[in-house]
């Protein structure tokens, strides 16, 4: 075994440790450093992983499988991570806890990469509780902030709950089958789809993994949570939580269960148009940015759930490109609110409502560099052409028509054409209102993060093409791994 | 050889970001014009290089772009899209002299947004790939949706709201045809491909009908709601009538309805399952909308409504030559498209001028102003004369041919049209001396005649409707040209 082939996750461990480690010995003003730290260490994990890309192997008796998909998926968290540890280092400042904020941010992103690597039902749970207990502590970062709190709670709770639903389907398909390796799983399904256990192991796994993805009527604690927490915080939740849910239904579902499909196809159907729709339409009225993003992020998983209704390479791979794609618009949006609500709160300290829409009143003039790629972001999340967002609706729904459900391609059109109407909001707000305050200076490392993620999201628009293709490679692991 | 196109098509666009960094309205209009005046100046070059005998697509630029969807960057233009070039590019300029004076807010986004809608729109016409053609259809709409909503009149809100959501699912629909396409090619071939003449090409290899009369609806419905055709039309008189002068003068140059007609649905007609059925609904809502849009002209008090809703008429015998299918009257058609440009725009600036001078443009309330407008009078007279179909002028040549050809195939069609004739020179002709002439209104206070920027760019484009209408070979050749290819593809198939 080549311990090298682990070398991005060592990374991240290392640097989580060390970052603990250090900032226990610093003083708070100079904690600023374990920012700097982090986001190195993520950038190395990242160059580590762009260069092992095209490697495959399997590790520790097959439980941990390299391959296209996870790679893919691996630099999805890392560049998320990446995004969250330089916005980070803004919101950190003068934070006694900041090494627990990075330790957490960083220990979440090993659960979500293991997650990505799985190849054993055991070790996806225990990376998926890795990273979910991280991110729990995260939303409530604020201790003295109700709505950070209440923010933290209900996520706890609810996801919990989905881990013990998650485990009890696990067992189900344990017990039938006999194993937790989900090749020998997709194997021995022929046990599954006789007997009744089958369909109760795919409701309870529907239901967890429909929390964490945040699929209508799994979503309640979506909206709070995303809006109670820290911004930087919502941005790892949106961006990268939620994909690890994404690759681990792809896994469980596509891959594991593959014999099931009759019984989960249409399910995702349904929770696909229900969830975009109901995201699209309640998002309309939000007057919290914040709040109306976490609506729109469950448009997007509705979106990108399409995938796992058409099933075809292209559409995998379309929904595996889409993930990428919201990684950045996402991530890039929600460090957008976080640099407005920081010039807010330093305008005024008891401001109660710093991501109410009023305050991206005249953004255009005040922080252009952050208007300009908020702009972006959203553009890209409506799927106006040009931006990564258009590229992947455009692999996706039109792998949907091409496998016949054109009906589902005609509501996510039209949903669209809804989200359009919010996202149109933000843009007015921002460079068509009056506003009679004065121009701020942007905090640089938000600017920094925001530029990074905005390049993204031109590049993936404009130079698709290897990132669809590479999109498609990770696909065909899914499709051969299921055969 | 240089990419002339791409530099048409990218020079508005970058000088619109350009615009935006200015900082007073004395920069942006110079910025505005520079751009323009640089592609009036490469259509020119153009248009002198380019051959109106053959039906080809011309100054021809291919790139891959997303070689694993088929997707590359092609640009070209033939006989359809080169005069609707040449209409965009010759009104821009003198637009923007047309605003030179005028005073309003954020002058820096006015100007980029003029620009902006240039490029687009050029853009749709040079596009020969469908994911670039789509972009930018998209990207025409964003414009005029801010320039509708900024500066436009007092229910701007709803206006713009209404054109966007009515044209944006249109396009949507469209886009749902454009993925038949895509996809029954793909099928077929086994290779992705978004190319345009090559879709085009395809199309006749489908098997099923239904298939292929589905793709044609889906693709016409996206055409027909941007011309605007009856009973699609309800969100022009909004847009038209609360948009800004150079917003109403940005739509009218948006012939991209049109022009979808005759590159993309003629070509597919002659294969559709049922040719006869497609050219009937075509033929019914052309000939509607010149009957309907007439009625609903005549009705109007409001000066620019009425010219909106004549708007309606005069495009209805786009769609009606396009569906008479003989080369005389597509090629009329083609002009009407031409023509109605250069009559439009006089008409919404002479709409801007009086309201702006006078406070109203109500018909009933205005009255005299030939008095105190001679200048705008002479080339409004011009306009109107043209606009209701007098010999001599473009409206004349583009009717006449739509008319006269369509005959051969669709008489009934031509004799509904034909009704509306009484009642276009009626709306105009009394409104003209509602307002115009008779008595002075002296409640309408000191109003002062249109000024030298004004009276330039407005005389030009009335030069050219006197110009065109005595003399349309410099466009109508090529016109021609294309439809003659068009029509032998018809004949080919016994149509």
């Amino acid at each position: 075994m080549d311990i090298m082939l682990l070398a991005p996750e060592l990374a991240i461990v290392v640097t989580g440790l060390a970052v603990l480690l250090i900032g226990l010995f610093l003083p708070t003003d100079s904690k600023k450093v374990l920012g700097y730290l982090a986001s190195l260490g993520v950038l190395v994990a990242l160059a580590l992983t762009v260069s092992s890309l095209g490697t495959e192997a399997t590790l520790f008796n097959n439980t941990v499988t390299i391959d296209a998909l996870s790679q893919f998926f691996k630099i999805v968290f890392l560049v998320v991570s990446l995004l969250f540890a330089i916005a980070g280092i803004k919101y950190t400042e003068g934070h006694s806890n900041t090494e627990e904020f990075y330790a957490l941010g960083l220990f979440a992103t090993i659960g979500m990469m293991f997650v990505a690597s799985a190849n054993d039902l055991m070790l996806l749970f225990v990376a998926f509780e890795l990273a979910s207990l991280a991110t729990y502590a995260l939303a409530g970062f604020e201790k003295k902030n109700a709505k950070s709190l209440e923010a933290a709670m209900k996520y706890f709770i609810i996801g919990s709950l989905s881990a013990a639903l998650m485990l009890l389907g696990i067992s189900y398909v344990y017990g039938a089958t006999g194993t937790t390796s989900i090749p020998d799983i997709a194997a021995n399904s022929g046990v599954l789809v006789s007997s009744p256990m089958g369909i109760v192991a795919v409701v309870l796994l529907l239901a967890g993994f429909g929390f964490k993805i945040a699929l209508v009527p799994f979503h309640m604690w979506a909206p709070d949570t995303y809006q109670g927490s820290p911004s930087v915080v919502s941005a790892l939740l949106a961006a990268g939580s939620k994909k690890m849910g994404i690759v681990a239904a792809l896994k469980v579902f596509v891959v594991a269960l593959i014999a099931l499909k009759a019984d989960w196809q249409i399910a995702f159907a349904i929770l696909a148009v229900i969830t975009m729709t109901y995201g699209n339409v309640v998002a309309l009225k939000q007057t919290s940015v914040k709040r109306m993003l976490a609506y729109s992020s469950l448009a997007q998983a509705g979106y990108i759930t399409m995938a796992f209704v058409v099933l075809t390479p292209m559409a995998l791979g379309g929904g595996i490109f889409y993930a990428l794609s919201h990684g950045f618009m996402k991530a890039g949006a929600f460090i957008a609110t976080a640099a407005v609500g920081y010039m807010v709160l330093s305008e005024n300290k008891d401001s109660a409502d710093p991501d109410h829409i009023d305050n991206f009143r005249g953004l255009g003039k005040r922080m252009p560099i952050t208007a300009l790629c908020m702009t972006i972001f959203v553009f890209a999340l409506a799927g106006i052409p040009l931006t990564a967002g258009y590229m992947s609706k455009f692999v996706l729904f039109s792998s949907t028509i091409q496998s016949g459900f054109v009906w589902l391609a005609v509501i996510a059109i039209l949903n669209s054409a809804i989200s359009l109407g919010y996202y149109a909001k933000i843009v007015k707000y921002m460079y068509f209102l009056p506003t009679d305050s004065e121009k701020v200076s942007e905090p640089f490392p938000y600017t920094l993060a925001m530029i990074i993620a905005a390049v993204g999201v031109l590049v993936l628009g404009f130079w698709s093409e290897p990132f669809i293709h590479w999109a498609m490679e990770a696909a065909s692991v899914l499709i051969t791994g299921g055969m | 050889m240089m990419p002339i196109l791409s530099m048409i098509v990218l020079i508005p666009l970058i000088f619109a970001a350009l615009a935006l960094f200015t900082k007073t309205k004395e920069q942006a209009r110079v910025v505005a014009l520079a751009g323009t005046v640089i592609v009036l100046l490469l259509t020119v070059y153009m248009y002198f290089n380019f051959d109106s005998t053959i039906a080809d697509n011309q100054f021809e630029e291919l790139a891959q772009w997303v070689p694993s969807l088929g997707i590359t960057y092609h640009l070209g233009v033939d006989g359809i899209a080169m005069p609707l070039i040449l209409l965009n590019a010759i009104v821009l300029p003198l637009l923007v002299l047309f605003t030179w004076n005028d005073d309003r807010k954020s002058p820096n986004k006015f100007y980029a947004l003029i620009l902006a809608t240039e490029g687009a729109v050029i853009g749709v016409f040079t596009a020969l790939d469908f994911f670039l053609f789509y972009v930018f259809w998209e990207l025409t709409l964003i414009p005029l949706f801010f320039m509708v909503s900024i500066w436009g009149g007092p229910n701007k809100h709803k206006a713009a709201i209404k054109f966007f959501i009515y044209t944006h699912v249109a396009s949507l629909v469209m886009l749902l045809g454009i993925f038949g396409l895509y996809f029954a090619a793909w099928d077929m071939t086994g290779t992705p491909s978004l190319d345009i003449p090559y879709l085009i090409n395809q199309f006749q290899f489908i098997g099923s009908g239904l298939t292929k009369d589905m793709i044609f609806l889906a693709l016409l419905f996206g055409f027909i709601v941007k011309i605007p055709s009856f009973p699609f039309h309800s969100w022009l008189p909004d847009a038209y009538t609360e948009a800004p002068t150079a917003g109403s003068v940005l739509f009218v140059m948006l012939k991209i309805g049109g022009y979808g007609l005759f590159k993309v649905m003629l070509p597919m007609l002659p294969f559709t399952a049922s040719p006869n059925l497609m050219i009937t609904i075509m033929a019914v809502l052309g000939s509607v909308s010149v009957l309907y849009g007439a009625f609903l002209a005549l009705s109007q008090k409001d000066l620019k409504r009425m010219v909106a809703y004549s708007s309606v008429s005069h495009m209805g015998y786009v769609t009606l030559g396009a569906a008479g299918l003989v080369s005389l009257s597509v090629s009329g058609a083609m002009f009407q498209q031409f023509s109605h440009g250069l009559i439009m725009s006089i008409m919404f600036m002479s709409c801007g001028v009086i309201n702006s001078t006078t406070g109203t443009r109500i018909i009933n309330d205005l009255g005299g102003l030939a008095q105190k407008m001679p200048k705008l009078t002479v080339i409004m007279v011009l306009t109107f004369m043209a606009s209701l179909g007098l010999p001599g002028l473009t409206g004349f040549i583009a009717e006449v041919s739509v008319l006269a050809g369509s005959f051969v195939n669709l008489p009934m069609y031509v004799i509904i049209a034909l009704l509306a004739i009484v009642i276009t020179a009626a709306y105009h002709l009394w409104a003209l001396q509602r307002a115009m002439f008779g008595v002075y209104n002296a409640k309408l206070g000191t109003v002062t005649d249109i000024n030298v920027f004004q009276t330039f760019s407005m005389g030009v484009i009335a030069i050219l409707i006197l110009y065109f209408g005595l003399h349309p070979t410099p466009v109508f050749d090529m016109m021609m040209t294309n439809s003659e290819h068009i029509v032998s593809l018809m004949a080919t198939m016994g149509v």
